[in-house]
């Protein structure tokens, strides 16, 4: 499997070694977070290819506006899926990507469980039944809405027609249960 | 401290993480982050759970996307390095979505053909109708070939029987000075007082249409009427005349056509007597 040879680097070097534009450090990012990131987008965007693409400007957006991360502020991951979910959003809610989407057929779906079947599962996560199990479900829904379906909050407590505070509190007792969790 | 608290379980740090805060917000957690490690912690929390969060639901990439991601990162920064190809790194995973496309030509092909065998069929079948149509048509002639012979049979049967049964007599009339060559063969049965001619062996001058043969008998010196005939080319059978008991001699004469009462005397044509 190629998946052996994959780059992994602490994150301080690899923020370091991007700072100071070293290609390794770009093939370690893309190693280490392709497919957390892929995770996020393709969730948000359905469709394969395009999921794919967004994959790609998201590394070229990473690469270009490093400068513009900050250590200080938060952790590099977070920093990442911000971009990607932005650019995932974004794409969502464009005309083009609406349009386009209308025409989707099945073979296209048959390539996206394909794909998904392809999710790679480390050895570190063969918790995430119980993970699922650990969250209730308004807990769940409310995180995948804001977290893997570009909803704001103010959005989900209209989706959900709840209000905008017991949005925020679920959303806090569900990243809590996720601390618990992974502790 | 109970401030801090009470910010912290307010979700703001959530929201901050998720990228969900106006910007106002965002500047107000960022600068309470840096005057209070607990919130700095507290943050730090959140993403590291919310980074554990996305890599439990991480999806693996086509593998041959890494060199298309990794290339055009490079030609964006106008560096004409390229990534070097991972040892097995071609995309295994085109075998699925292939086979569907597979699928989805079998029933195109599988249209295509039955639509062929549909046409060949089609084209088979009206030659058929077609053999069919021709072959009714020859059992049609051939049907009334097989009458026309069973008829000709029966006739030839019919004639045959004359020329067996001896009770008949035969007599040969020969031309008179009007035509020298004419010849006709009578055959005369006493018995059962049938009259015949031969129209096969006949040789008369041919009639016209305003005009027939007339046969007549002499019984005494009585000429009696037998019946009309006409010189044809081709008539080959025997025609059966008016009966007639007794004679001494038959005759023919060219007479109207329809036949007269008496017999044109200056008109006949042959003669034969017993």
């Amino acid at each position: 499997m190629a998946r052996q040879s994959k780059i992994s680097l602490p994150e301080e070097e690899l923020v370091r070694a991007l700072r100071n534009r070293e290609k390794i450090a770009m093939e370690a990012l893309y190693d280490m977070y392709s497919a957390s990131l892929f995770g996020v987008i393709s969730r948000i965007v359905t469709e394969t290819e395009t999921a794919e693409d967004i994959l790609q400007e998201t590394f070229v957006k990473i690469w270009h506006s490093f400068s513009g991360y900050n250590p200080e502020k938060g952790r590099l991951f977070t920093w990442m899926v911000n971009i990607a979910r932005n650019l995932a959003i974004d794409k969502l809610r464009s005309k083009d990507y609406k349009n386009q989407n209308k025409n989707q057929d099945i073979d296209n779906n048959v390539a996206i469980i394909d794909e998904q079947r392809n999710s790679v599962y480390k050895p570190e996560l063969l918790g995430v039944k119980e993970l699922v199990e650990t969250l209730k479900p308004e807990q769940k829904t409310i995180l995948d809405l804001v977290y893997f379906k570009g909803y704001t909050h103010v959005e989900a407590a209209d989706e959900l027609g709840v209000p905008l505070g017991t949005i925020k509190t679920r959303l806090r007792t569900a990243v809590q249960q996720l601390r618990k969790h992974f502790n | 401290m109970e401030d801090i608290k009470a910010y912290i379980e307010s979700g703001i740090l959530e929201l901050y993480v998720l990228g969900d805060v106006t910007q106002e917000e965002k500047l107000q957690v960022e600068d309470m982050a840096l005057k209070h490690p607990a919130i700095k912690a507290e943050l730090d929390e959140i993403e590291r759970s919310m980074e554990l969060y996305a890599e439990s639901n991480s999806v693996g990439p086509p593998a041959h996307l890494r060199d298309r991601v990794l290339n055009s990162v490079l030609t964006n920064f106008a560096d004409d390095r390229n990534f070097d190809t991972k040892k097995g790194s071609e995309a295994p995973d085109n075998t699925v979505v292939l086979s569907a496309q597979r699928s989805y030509n079998f029933y195109k092909y599988a249209f295509a053909a039955c639509l062929t065998l549909l046409l060949a069929s089609s084209i088979a079948l009206i030659a058929l109708y077609n053999q069919l149509q021709q072959s009714n048509n020859q059992l049609a002639v051939l049907q009334t070939d097989k009458q026309h012979f069973a008829n000709r049979v029966n006739l030839m049967d019919h004639e045959l029987s004359v020329f067996r049964n001896p009770s008949f007599k035969f007599m040969k009339l020969k031309g008179t000075v009007r035509a020298p060559s004419a010849v006709l063969m009578v055959a005369w049965n006493p018995v059962n007082k049938k009259v015949m001619i031969d129209m096969g062996s006949m040789k008369m001058p041919v009639n016209d249409k305003d005009h027939q043969y007339q046969l007549w008998a002499l019984v005494g010196k009585k000429p009696v009427g037998l019946g009309v005939f006409d010189m044809k080319a081709d008539s080959t059978d025997m025609k059966e005349m008016k009966s007639i008991a007794s004679a001494n001699a038959f005759a023919v004469t060219l007479e109207p056509r329809g036949g007269s009462a008496t017999p044109t005397m200056d008109q006949m044509m042959v003669i034969g007597q017993f």
